[in-house]
């Protein structure tokens, strides 16, 4: 009379896990199939074709078709749309903007390019989610949440990659760098910018610990890697991984960052003199170790060293102050 | 005219920001701290007292040690706990002679005598009365020895220095390491160790604090844990045994829970909160000798006394509710057999039965009264002998006795297994829920923090039961 038996509860609650798996199963689940669905009209494919257009003007429908993930019906209803609103112009079968496309391209741009400093400054996310996030928030804000926006971060110039970020008025102001393989060898460059996209190589990057805004020194240049110094480092990279990093060259009068090291190198009988700290430290993070004392000018030293290894504690104005060595990296110093 | 004024100011403030630059901010704490410092060398005298200063470094090199570091800590932690349990044994037991022994009888004999009808004075005294001083009787010595203690080390300045050691591990499930205090302020009392949260200045670290908190096995739940194990576990090994086994078991539920913190901290860190912003910095004051008596006098008023009023505002419409239902009938049973009779179902999949988890559900306001509940009930629904009647709750001196009346009411060491293993993982009390809400000021997070352990619970209990019963 009683159905109840054990085994038979056990397969019921696993049935149930695995039905809630394969809705809620992290990027490719049926809970997020369903959100990206919803979030492909027209609208989305309109905008990622003008910001796709900005990038490489004069490509061709198939290009199109390849470089966006939408659906072909969707995409082609949309260049009918674009080219009846006068948004795009057909050149012998190539398309690039109209001025009207061009001034909406900035606009979407401006956007994410203001939510990726936002996710930056004012939230926890991981560097890597970034770009994502602001590919589907692109869409979502209005102009005038836009202008706010630009407004509560203080009008910034540029993305924390280092991309400028196109004003109100439509004004852009490009850099203009190499491609850090290009920057000959014994030569001095400053980092003003690390692409994101593909997300592959940029997760290179961000694993080797390289950092916007730091001096880099090139050692040897080959086919197959490249090796530069930086911030009393020394990195190597292939060429391919290289090419998503864009450089300024400097003269040897502009280079002050001979000396410079991390303080997470720092030995503990050494004291050292604080140059600044990173651009990579943004938002909360660098207001607290400004608030801290870590200024330039402020004299260091290791404290106290940890039994597990981190965090270590850094003297510093008198006190005693433990970071971790993610945090320690991001610091600036040359040694006295 | 005026707004015009103000949308001008504003106009000419952001073009300012934008001729500043990123690097506005810096500049800004750069210079006051380069003026701090010239103030510095003209007014402050620095007194050359290397004496203070070595011994401080000499204690920091010794408590942070490779080899000595972790002993010291968990020998503390140990004698800390140790200190408590045994050492509130005895006032514990006082104040339940006193309050449950003595009071009680009495307030009954005059209540008749002033002739209250039956209803009122079980209502009130029987009810309200009784589970106010079950939480005082349970609560009240163990918290009045924990906090003190903890105080006193917190104001030696040895606290920070435990965070420093730890911050490795708790660093790698996305938490703090001054998570590790909160933590072992959790084995005190969880709503303090919610409160507790606000050393950590961290907005994503603290909130990963907060929720996890409730799995540090709380004073409320210790007796539950020790009571279980001596009767069920220590009876599974030769008598010789019994004793280490049953504190094995004990400490292994602790354990267990300090593991589900670090999980859940991990999960956390990596879903809902992946967004909140996440800082990191970690002071080491000097130390310096604790002020006695000021420590004593401040940690009773400002933890003790204010946890222990929010227990007793929680307890008395407990109380209430537990007599209501055991004496109020529906049909020709009380409300409370009707509930039990509901919910065995449900608690039987889940290796339990009705009376734990109506237990559990009138127990919300406080963990102390979830035995003296069970005790009850079951004497309600097997109609067994012993027991104070129908919605008064009790315990009884004697271990065999306790788990005699548990037996009569279906237990077996599955049923005790799972108690405790229920017991660390389910809701917080309301207390801690009430702090939690408090703290974080957001509904969302208050749920997210209440129904998490109970899935948990309901989830571990299940599997547990299921296992057991096919291996059997």
């Amino acid at each position: 009379m009683n159905p109840y038996n054990p085994i038979i509860a056990l397969l019921v609650f696993f049935g149930v896990v695995l039905v809630l798996f394969l809705i809620f199963k992290p990027k490719n689940g049926l809970f997020f199939k369903y959100q990206k669905v919803r979030k492909e009209n027209e609208k989305t494919a309109i905008e990622d074709i003008l910001k796709l257009l900005y990038h490489d003007a004069n490509i061709s429908k198939s290009t199109i078709f390849n470089e966006l993930d939408f659906s072909q019906n969707l995409l082609l209803e949309s260049i009918e749309t674009m080219m009846d609103s006068g948004l795009i112009k057909k050149e012998k079968e190539l398309f690039s903007l109209t001025k009207d496309g061009h001034e909406y391209a900035l606009r979407i741009i401006r956007a994410h390019r203001l939510w990726e400093k936002y996710l930056s400054e004012k939230t926890g996310f991981h560097k890597e989610e970034w770009h994502k996030r602001a590919e589907l928030k692109e869409h979502e804000l209005s102009g005038e949440e836009v202008d706010d926006l630009s407004t509560l971060l203080g009008n910034p110039r540029y993305d924390p990659h280092g991309d400028p970020i196109p004003t109100k008025a439509g004004k852009i102001h490009e850099k203009k760098g190499i491609l850090l393989s290009d920057l000959p060898v014994f030569n001095f460059g400053k980092i003003i910018h690390i692409e994101d996209e593909p997300i592959a190589v940029y997760k290179q990057i961000l694993e080797k610990n390289i950092h916007l805004d730091s001096q880099v020194y090139m050692k040897e240049t080959s086919k197959n890697r490249l090796v530069f110094e930086s911030e009393g480092e020394q990195f190597i990279l292939s060429p391919i991984v290289a090419n998503n990093i864009t450089v300024i060259s400097l003269d040897k009068a502009d280079v002050v960052e001979k000396d410079t090291m991390r303080l997470s190198n720092l030995e503990s009988n050494q004291k050292a003199i604080i140059i600044g700290i990173s651009k990579e430290c943004r938002g909360e993070n660098r207001r607290r170790l400004l608030d801290l004392g870590f200024v330039k000018g402020a004299t260091v030293s290791i404290d106290l060293l940890n039994p597990l290894g981190d965090p270590k504690a850094f003297l510093i104005k008198g006190t005693a102050i433990a970071l971790r060595k993610d945090q320690a990296v991001k610091i600036l110093i040359t040694k006295r | 005219m005026e707004t015009k004024n103000i949308d001008k100011i504003i106009e000419l403030s952001n073009e300012l920001r934008w001729q500043i630059g990123d690097d506005f901010h810096d500049n800004l704490t750069e210079a006051i701290y380069a003026d701090a410092s010239k103030i510095v060398e003209k007014t402050v005298v620095k007194d050359n007292k290397k004496g203070a200063f070595y011994l401080n470094a000499k204690i920091d090199q010794i408590v942070t040690s490779k080899i000595w570091g972790f002993p010291i800590m968990l020998l503390l932690l140990g004698l800390v706990l140790w200190l408590t349990i045994v050492g509130a044994n005895y006032p514990s037991s006082m104040l339940a002679s006193l309050l449950l022994d003595t009071i009680h009888p009495f307030l009954k004999e005059g209540a008749s005598f002033l002739g209250f009808p039956w209803w009122l004075s079980g209502f009130l005294i029987d009810g309200v009365y009784l589970a106010v001083a079950w939480v005082i009787a349970v609560m009240l010595p163990p918290m009045a020895i924990f906090f003190p203690l903890f105080t006193l080390l917190e104001d030696f300045g040895y606290l920070p220095r435990v965070a420093f050691n730890m911050d490795a591990l708790f660093k790698k499930s996305g938490a703090h390491g001054k998570q590790a205090l909160t933590m072992s302020m959790g084995f005190g009392c969880n709503a303090a160790g919610v409160v507790a949260t606000r050393i950590i200045d961290s907005p994503r670290e603290r909130l990963i604090a907060i929720i996890t908190n409730n799995f540090s096995l709380c004073n409320g739940r210790w007796p539950t844990q020790i009571l279980l194990a001596t009767i069920f576990i220590g009876a599974v090994v030769p008598s010789s045994y019994s004793s280490f086994v049953s504190l094995a078991a004990v400490v292994g539920i602790a354990v267990l829970g300090i593991f589900f913190m670090f999980f859940f901290s991990w999960a956390l860190s990596k879903t809902v909160l992946k967004g909140e912003v996440s800082t990191f910095n970690l002071e080491l004051p000097p130390y310096r000798t604790p002020l006695f008596w000021k420590t004593i006098y401040t940690s009773l008023i400002d933890r003790t006394l204010i946890v222990l009023w929010r227990a007793i505002v929680f307890a008395a419409p407990a109380g209430a509710v537990i007599w209501l239902i055991s004496n109020v009938f529906i049909g020709d049973q009380s409300i409370a057999v009707h509930l039990i009779h509901s919910l065995d179902g449900f608690g039987f999949l889940l290796g339990l039965n009705g009376v734990i988890l109506l237990a559990y559900i009138v127990a919300i306001p406080a963990n102390e009264i979830v035995i003296p509940s069970i005790l009850m009930l079951t004497v309600m629904v097997t109609g067994a002998v012993g027991g104070a009647g129908a919605g008064v709750m009790f315990e009884l001196d004697s271990v065999t006795a306790t788990g005699d009346i548990l037996r009569s009411g279906g237990w077996t060491l599955l049923t005790a297994v799972n108690v405790m293993l229920f017991s660390l993982l389910h809701n917080p009390c309301s207390t801690t829920i009430y702090t939690i809400y408090k703290e974080t000021k957001s509904t969302k997070w208050t749920v997210v923090a209440t129904i998490l352990p109970i899935v948990a619970g309901f989830i571990i209990t299940f599997l547990v039961a299921q296992i057991w019963r096919i291996m059997s």
